[in-house]
């Protein structure tokens, strides 16, 4: 498989994986602030936060202006200059997928396809301004498509694995920097709000969870379970330790352990190391916060190895051409 | 739908004057259908293409606006016996096309007979001096080719010009052919029309066949500009076809004169490589020294015999429009046979006779560029202004080598949906078949693209510049 090839492939998978996180995080927001619990500027602040957009929002806006719910979800949802805004998501995932469009299966770019022009040629646009909540719904189900028409209609070869990793790798940061975040600010509140059963299902909503969380845990919503259920539990497909077993699956498919001709790599040393880790920490007794700043931080350095060990052309001679404009073709 | 179907004056109508029994064909495929249901599905056809991203890219803005190229779904209908007529002037020409490349970057000897003027050959842009001697694989250098044609006002098909490089289209063909059967199935079917889609199998196994080893240890890949290249789409469509691998420069590398691929478990051998890149950014080492784009030492890899370049370069030398009008010449003096096809009258602004002929006839010629492409640069003296007129006296002046003029060839008019009055106009058409060549001969695709000038009264069919497509229909009976 071509290096570049496989750049795209997981690249596509991230994006993918990250519009649908944020839609979710933004619908669940806007859910929550309507409970009026907790002060608006709050709530939108920690959906800053896990998109990393707090403090270009602030530097932008000033600090008071997370309080204007409309501003933050228009920030996170259509601003071309956000790396992480919506819009950006799916035209990232798009291009990724159109740059390998020979990889991707025709029923799975048309479905990736659909979304970017649902996007982009005004329709998703008066949906999000006059129905929000179905719009984040249609994103979500959007990538939903994209995802269960890559699962079922490609190869399951190298580009499937490595979309796949992209999609969990996407997702273990994701479940991180939620829980992170909103483990923070909620363990900052009064003890009776702590105990305030809404905030926590928000959190598990965010990622998908309330459900599933509610079957194993029957019913106990204490911060701890919680947290317990969003890092450690095996069967829930946005855990923690659910993603760090996936990619690993996947990098052992890409890499088959005991190939010769195939040198092992240290992305996958790298991580069977962070499910060591996580295996041995006891999530009632830990510092959650420098716990999850560890994982968020390793999922960066995977990442990176990745990108250093399998995308790049070793022996590319001389640097790539940016843009290659030759004149139109006869 | 077509009881107000007027033609244009002095143009020839594809349907008008076709034979009865086409016409019957045609005819039929319109009656008993409205105008609102001909409309419906025919924005039916074009959701389909924008969902499915069946695009091109315009140059006009930095990040490459993607659009769909527009599609009437009228078809354009050819008998048998057109055909087959066609079709063998088509493969009497590439035959010679190829005889007359691989001579002149070798022996030169139709230069030396003085059938075409060496000054013409030599002075060309496209002519690659450097690579005059190499002998490619199975001795194919033209792979695919588009040859476009158009028909003039008594119905004769003419040829206007040849591309040899990179011809690009194809892909609209076989787009266009799924919608056709999508959306008009019962007219398909009673038509009785000749399939396209073996295509993209077809020119996998040209391209194979001239492979410097086995078809089975072949590895064939496409190479592509990237996806800002206007033809991008098609690039990845043709490599999705194949079956076969698209890759960018950045992605090969050559080494001991042989070509590799980086993958993820390291290089990999590469054998055949179906360009869709320029000469110009084939190679740094022959083509621009100081330019990074190309992959570094694949001309000496090519040279070697130890890859397929398909198409060949230096191809360029035989589609250069100032070479043109000594294709006849070629065919009788490599074929020893008279040519099947018109050609257009063409004056070459090289000759002083002919020069002082077209600046004198500016506004009643279309004037080109001879080393330009895709409707660029071109004088329509009809319609052109006078300072247009000015400037084109002042470019041929200085440069006239790279000046040819032609009549005004009235295009033939196809019946084509005309969106704004909602009903069925006549409009100008030309049309583009497919040849692919390997050790095997020529082989013709039965269909093509047929372009059409969507505006009303426009001659201009390029994508880039407002024009359509229309799937062709090359019936197996004569309708």
């Amino acid at each position: 498989m071509i290096s570049r090839v496989a750049d795209h492939c997981f690249w596509m998978g991230r994006y993918l994986e990250r519009a649908e996180s944020t839609s979710r995080v933004l619908r669940v927001t806007s859910s929550l602030v309507l409970d009026a619990i907790l002060p608006p500027a709050q709530v939108w602040d920690a959906a800053l936060a896990v998109c990393g957009e707090d403090e270009p929002f602030a530097a932008r806006f000033g600090a008071a202006a997370s309080a204007d719910g409309g501003l933050v979800t228009e920030f996170l949802t259509w601003d071309g200059s956000v790396p992480a805004s919506l819009s950006n998501s799916v035209s990232a995932a798009r291009e990724n997928a159109r740059s390998i469009r020979e990889v991707v299966s025709l029923e799975a770019w048309e479905a990736i396809n659909e979304l970017h022009v649902w996007l982009h040629d005004g329709s998703g646009h008066r949906e999000w301004e006059a129905r929000p909540d179905a719009f984040y719904r249609h994103v979500r189900t959007g990538t939903q498509l994209i995802l269960g028409a890559v699962e079922h209609t490609m190869l399951h070869d190298n580009a499937f694995d490595f979309i796949m990793l992209g999609v969990f790798l996407e997702r273990m940061g994701q479940t991180a920097r939620i829980l992170d975040v909103h483990h923070h600010a909620l363990m900052q509140l009064p003890p009776d709000l702590v105990r305030e059963e809404t905030l926590w299902l928000s959190l598990l909503r965010a990622c998908a969870g309330f459900e599933p969380f509610m079957k194993r845990k029957a019913g106990r919503v204490t911060p701890g379970e919680v947290a317990a259920f969003l890092m450690l539990e095996p069967r829930f497909p946005r855990s923690l330790v659910f993603c760090l077993r996936e990619s690993d699956q996947r990098l052992a498919s890409i890499r088959v352990p005991g190939d010769q001709a195939f040198p092992p790599l240290r992305c996958q040393a790298r991580l069977a190391a962070l499910e060591t880790f996580l295996a041995s920490r006891r999530v009632e007794t830990e510092d959650l916060h420098v716990l999850l700043t560890h994982v968020v931080d390793e999922t960066a350095a995977i990442c990176g190895e990745l990108h250093q060990e399998l995308f790049q052309a070793p022996q590319r001679a001389w640097p790539a051409p940016s843009v290659e404009r030759p004149r139109a073709e006869a | 739908m077509l009881s107000d179907y007027r033609p244009l004056p002095g143009a020839f109508d594809e349907l008008l004057g076709a034979t009865e029994k086409l016409r019957a064909t045609v005819e039929a495929m319109l009656a008993g259908g409205s105008a609102e249901e001909f409309a419906r599905t025919q924005a039916l056809a074009e959701a389909a293409l924008l969902n499915q991203g069946v695009t091109f890219s315009v140059y006009s803005d930095a990040r490459g606006v993607e659009k769909i190229f527009p599609v009437c779904l009228l078809p354009r209908v050819i008998s048998a016996s057109e055909w087959e007529r066609l079709e063998r002037g088509l493969q009497q020409r590439v035959l010679a096309l190829e005889a007359f490349v691989e001579d002149v970057y070798a022996e030169q000897r139709i230069l030396a007979a003085g059938a075409v003027p060496a000054e013409v050959v030599l002075g060309s842009a496209q002519y690659l001096p450097a690579i005059r001697g190499v002998q490619p694989p199975a001795g194919v250098r033209i792979h695919i080719s588009g040859i476009d044609l158009i028909r003039d006002g008594s119905g004769a098909f003419r040829v206007l010009e040849d591309n040899l490089r990179t011809p690009s289209g194809v892909s609209y063909v076989l787009e266009n052919r799924l919608l056709s059967k999508r959306l008009l199935a019962r007219a398909f079917e009673a038509a009785r029309v000749r399939p396209v889609n073996q295509y993209p199998a077809r020119l996998a196994a040209a391209l194979r066949s001239v492979s410097p080893v086995s078809p089975e240890e072949t590895t064939l890949v496409v190479l592509t500009p990237g996806p800002h290249n206007s033809a991008y789409f098609e690039h990845s469509f043709l490599a999705r076809q194949m079956g076969v691998e698209l890759v960018e420069a950045a992605d090969l590398f050559v080494d001991d004169d042989r070509l590799f691929v980086h993958t993820i478990r390291g290089p990999k051998r590469v054998h055949v490589v179906y360009r869709r890149t320029d000469d110009a950014f084939l190679d740094p080492e022959v083509f621009h020294p100081d330019s990074l784009l190309g992959v570094r030492g694949l001309m000496r890899a090519w040279a070697k015999g130890n890859i397929a370049l398909a198409n060949a370069p230096g191809n360029g030398v035989a589609d250069d429009k100032g070479v043109y009008p000594f294709v006849p010449e070629m065919i009788r003096f490599y074929l020893s046979e008279e040519p099947l096809l018109e050609q257009v009258p063409t004056y070459q602004c090289a000759r002083p006779e002919d020069r002082a002929y077209v600046l004198e006839h500016l506004g009643e010629l279309v004037v080109k560029v001879v080393d330009e492409a895709g409707g660029y640069g071109m004088l329509m003296g009809p319609s052109s202004t006078a300072a247009e007129r000015e400037e084109f006296r002042r470019r041929i002046l200085a440069s006239p080598r790279r000046y040819i003029a032609q009549p005004r060839i009235e295009l033939s008019t196809c019946p084509t949906w005309d969106s704004q009055g909602q009903c069925i106009a006549p409009r100008r058409v030309d049309f583009r078949p497919y040849v692919l060549n390997s050790a095997d001969g020529p082989w013709v695709l039965p269909g093509g693209l047929t372009r059409v000038a969507l505006r009303e009264g426009s001659y201009v069919v390029n994508s880039s510049q407002g024009g359509g497509s229309k799937d062709t229909w090359v019936l197996k009976g004569d309708g």
